[in-house]
């Protein structure tokens, strides 16, 4: 038997946000029971990605919403972020070459490194005024 | 997040508690600079009680690492969860960073 759950929240463009991001994400955890270290590496792809739309996403200095949705089929959890600010597809952008020296380390791109190696799959596109982001993750439960 | 502060002459101990992301990160920062203005030049970071970071937080160790290299000093890393160990790792600043099991094979590497 196939066993679906959706779930989705808001949180508003401002980094003030990103203590809701973790609540909201302890409550998920809990219920589709993900593990611990699963839940971490989420939050942690959701963070940079939040963090990058609200500082280069929006042109204007008004309220947006970005928009997290989250499904389960079995062991797969999709997660779709979207936002409605300028397009930006941050899966194109060239990865740094870590491991780095100290003198050659760049902290740019960095964020999404982390996303593109924490998660399965990364993809972006862009539907109407909407840039729209699905990351996808093996739940492995212990 | 909480910081706690240790300074023994040019050595300061910082112990992490909470979350290190955006919105932590530049007063941890702070908290580094103002000790190496006050003579630190050894730092060691406790990250036993750490239960997040972000690559903002990653973002304030290199530099902090960059700037006391610049003054001939020394930085280590402790006691880190496996799965912070991980974003450090991924992003690639454990070979250049040393970290170490624990608070005292940091101190006694100083």
């Amino acid at each position: 038997m196939t066993l679906q759950t959706n779930v989705s929240f808001e949180l508003k463009n401002s980094l003030s946000e990103l203590p809701t991001l973790c609540e909201k994400l302890e409550r998920i955890g809990a219920a589709l029971e993900i593990p611990r270290r699963l839940l971490f590496e989420i939050n942690l792809a959701l963070d940079e990605l939040f963090t990058n739309i609200i500082s280069y996403g929006y042109a204007d200095q008004s309220e947006h919403v970005i928009r997290v949705r989250f499904s389960s089929e079995d062991d797969m959890l999709t997660v779709v972020l979207e936002d409605d600010g300028i397009p930006f597809n941050p899966v194109e952008r060239l990865p740094p070459d870590p491991p780095c020296s100290l003198e050659e380390c760049k902290v740019g791109g960095l964020g999404i490194h982390l996303v593109k190696n924490l998660m399965d799959d990364v993809v972006y596109s862009r539907s109407g005024n909407k840039n729209v982001l699905t990351l996808k993750k093996t739940i492995e439960k212990n | 997040m909480e910081i706690i502060e240790e300074k023994r002459g040019p050595l300061s101990t910082f112990k992490l508690q909470g979350r290190l992301d955006s919105n932590t990160s530049q007063a941890f920062e702070k908290r580094i600079f103002d000790a190496m203005s006050d003579g630190t030049k050894n730092v060691v970071i406790d990250f036993k009680d750490l239960d997040y970071i972000s690559s903002a937080g990653l973002r304030v160790i290199l530099k902090a690492t960059k700037a006391l290299k610049r003054e001939d000093g020394k930085i280590r890393l402790c006691a880190m969860q496996d799965y912070v160990k991980e974003v450090f790792e991924i992003a690639g600043f454990d070979s250049f960073l040393t970290i170490v099991p624990t608070l005292d094979d940091a101190l006694k590497s100083m």
